[in-house]
């Protein structure tokens, strides 16, 4: 995807939006209204696009999007489910309008039903099912059709935390053992952190960070629990030289280091996760400033993703 | 991993034919419906008709012209009177066309269907070609297939006195009638669903177009404004039938102005159609 530009009528949705993905799981991260269905839909070829070029599986979505979409399977967010048909004969109509054989869309439509472990309630009326048995059947008709990509929008909208568990299982299966590209369109950032190896961050149109969820990825930026007594001044003006960042928390001081910008703090790709200790150490030695308490906070995907958005 | 799972595996083709995807919308469309069994029950009734004219030809031609008493021009086996028997119908049709056409593109839209029609291999044409043959099949199971049987029972009650020209053209002038003006009115009721995401609001936009366009084109008849009869939206069709099947126009202006109102009605339906079917959700 490279420079994409989407408007409706003249509201611009997308903007300049450029990346290029390999199959794994990837997390579509951004608040409400930042274009992430949109995105997917673009890639889709759902939506004629302002500028820039799309291209899945070597396809131009602009012109082929037909041929392209044999290998994508769609979940949507809202709706999908077409009343006054049984579970299984809306799988099997989705894979027969996706290029299978009416016999082989139908045994396949068994198949990914007992997958997503609707075997016992395939001959229902689709009308009837629970929320969580909607989303397991929107699930099956998006992989009836065997696709390389499966875009997921919000797929565990309206489920409880069960139900969540399980839609989430499945997904990770079928991205981490079973081969699939997955684009995980969400804003429940647990369920990026279960499924995804890699995160995009939209945010008012624009990708604003694109990264690796693997925690090895976020050491850079290390968050301290500090609490102490002695000279405080000289020990918060010493980690000031350091670039940290301070944040009262009742007792507790929150210092954020960047290990960027801390000599020697490199070790190959990474980071060391004890220079930050180490320099903080360092800092309460030469201040004179004695520590209660230092421990380091995990720092979560939530807060990143706050973080990045907010900035 | 659930206790339930199977395992997925990646599918292998089988090498079997594949449909297109208007066939597969088109046998969806037809077939979704007829598993109601009342429908087989209305379809019948709109079959009485012919089961009529059968018997009235029956008598006919073994007893003469003295049947021509009963029914007038609705009983003959001239090709009128199978365009007569058609217009006839137009209750059928529309009662027929109202319960298996109207929620055809309502219902995709109210529960976000369209967004799954086109993540998938096809196009506008498929999906709209797809829905319209599913209208083309109810109007011809009420319309042309009763001509077709009437036409091969004639034949076959006095071949001597019909001859194969019932058996040949007029079964071609009604397919080519019934395809033509099937697939027009299917895709003025198609527009119509297109417009909304309720089929009870397509039912009575239906209702409005067919019945009370036609109750008009009564009223300015009776009051000897024949020219008004234009808005007649079924009679339109009938009308310009006439140019097809060789018969005297069924209403009071030109066969041909009515062939163009109903080219008319087919653009602007076309052109709604082109403008509403959107692969977007419909936020409620």
């Amino acid at each position: 995807m490279s420079a994409l530009t989407f408007a409706y009528l003249t509201e611009p949705v997308l903007k300049g939006v450029d990346f290029t993905l390999d199959k794994g799981a990837i997390g579509l991260l951004g608040p409400n209204g930042s274009g992430k269905t949109t995105l997917l839909r673009c890639l889709l070829g759902q939506v004629p696009l302002s500028r820039g070029q799309v291209s899945v599986l070597g396809w131009d979505m602009a012109t082929q999007a037909r041929a392209a979409r044999a290998g994508l399977g769609w979940m949507p967010e809202r709706g999908g489910v077409i009343p006054g048909m049984s579970g299984v004969g809306l799988v099997a109509y989705m894979g027969e309008l996706s290029g299978m054989p009416a016999r082989d869309a139908m045994q396949r439509a068994h198949e990914v039903l007992h997958y997503v472990g609707l075997a016992d309630e395939r001959y229902r009326a689709c009308q009837d099912y629970s929320q969580g048995m909607k989303q397991r059947l929107k699930l099956a008709q998006a992989l009836v059709h065997d696709p390389e990509w499966l875009f997921l929008d919000e797929p565990t909208s309206g489920l409880d935390p069960r139900g969540r568990v399980s839609i989430l299982e499945l997904i990770r299966d079928l991205a981490w053992n079973k081969g699939l590209g997955v684009i995980l369109s969400t804003h429940l950032l647990a369920d990026v952190e279960a499924v995804c190896r890699e995160i995009l961050v939209l945010r008012a149109g624009e990708l604003l960070a694109r990264q690796a969820v693997d925690t090895h990825a976020r050491q850079a930026r290390q968050v301290f629990e500090v609490e102490g007594f002695g000279n405080e001044e000289a020990f918060v003006a010493g980690l000031r030289d350091l670039g940290a960042q301070f944040e009262p928390d009742g007792r507790l001081l929150l210092v954020t280091l960047d290990l960027s910008k801390l000599p020697d703090a490199r070790q190959g790709a990474g980071f060391d996760t004890a220079a930050g200790v180490n320099a903080i150490l360092r800092v309460a030695a030469a201040s004179d400033f004695a520590l209660r308490r230092l421990r380091r906070r995990p720092v979560t995907l939530a807060e990143e993703f706050y973080r990045m958005v907010e900035a | 991993m659930p206790v339930y799972e199977r395992g997925y595996t990646h599918w292998q083709p089988s090498g079997r034919r594949v449909n297109p995807a208007w066939l597969v919308i088109a046998r969806r469309g037809i077939t979704e419906p007829l598993k109601r069994r009342w429908l087989f029950l209305l379809i019948l009734m709109a079959w009485v008709p012919a089961i009529v004219k059968g018997g009235i030809i029956y008598f006919k031609l073994k007893a003469g012209n003295l049947m021509d008493l009963v029914g007038g021009g609705w009983t003959s086996i001239e090709p009128e009177g199978f365009l007569r028997f058609i217009e006839g119908q137009r209750f059928s049709v529309f009662v027929l066309l109202a319960i298996t056409g109207a929620g055809l593109i309502s219902t995709d839209r109210r529960e976000n269907g369209m967004s799954l029609y086109f993540s998938r291999p096809l196009g506008l044409l498929d999906y709209i070609g797809g829905k319209a043959l599913t209208i083309v099949a109810f109007y011809c199971l009420i319309t042309l297939a009763p001509v077709c049987v009437l036409c091969l029972f004639s034949y076959l009650v006095a071949p001597g006195a019909t001859g194969p020209d019932l058996l040949l053209m007029t079964p071609l002038r009604t397919l080519v009638y019934c395809l033509l003006a099937g697939t027009s009115i299917s895709l003025v009721l198609l527009a119509f669903s297109s417009l909304g995401t309720r089929s009870v609001f397509v039912m009575v936009w239906w209702t409005v177009l067919v019945s009370g366009t036609e109750t008009v084109g009564a009223i300015a008849e009776g009051l000897g404004r024949g020219s008004l009869q234009a808005v007649n939206f079924l009679g339109q069709y009938h009308n310009a039938g006439s140019l097809l099947f060789g018969a005297p126009p069924r209403l009071e202006i030109s066969p041909w102005i009515s062939l163009a109102i109903v080219v008319a009605w087919t653009g602007l339906a076309l052109w709604v159609l082109r403008r509403q079917i959107r692969p977007v959700e419909v936020v409620s």
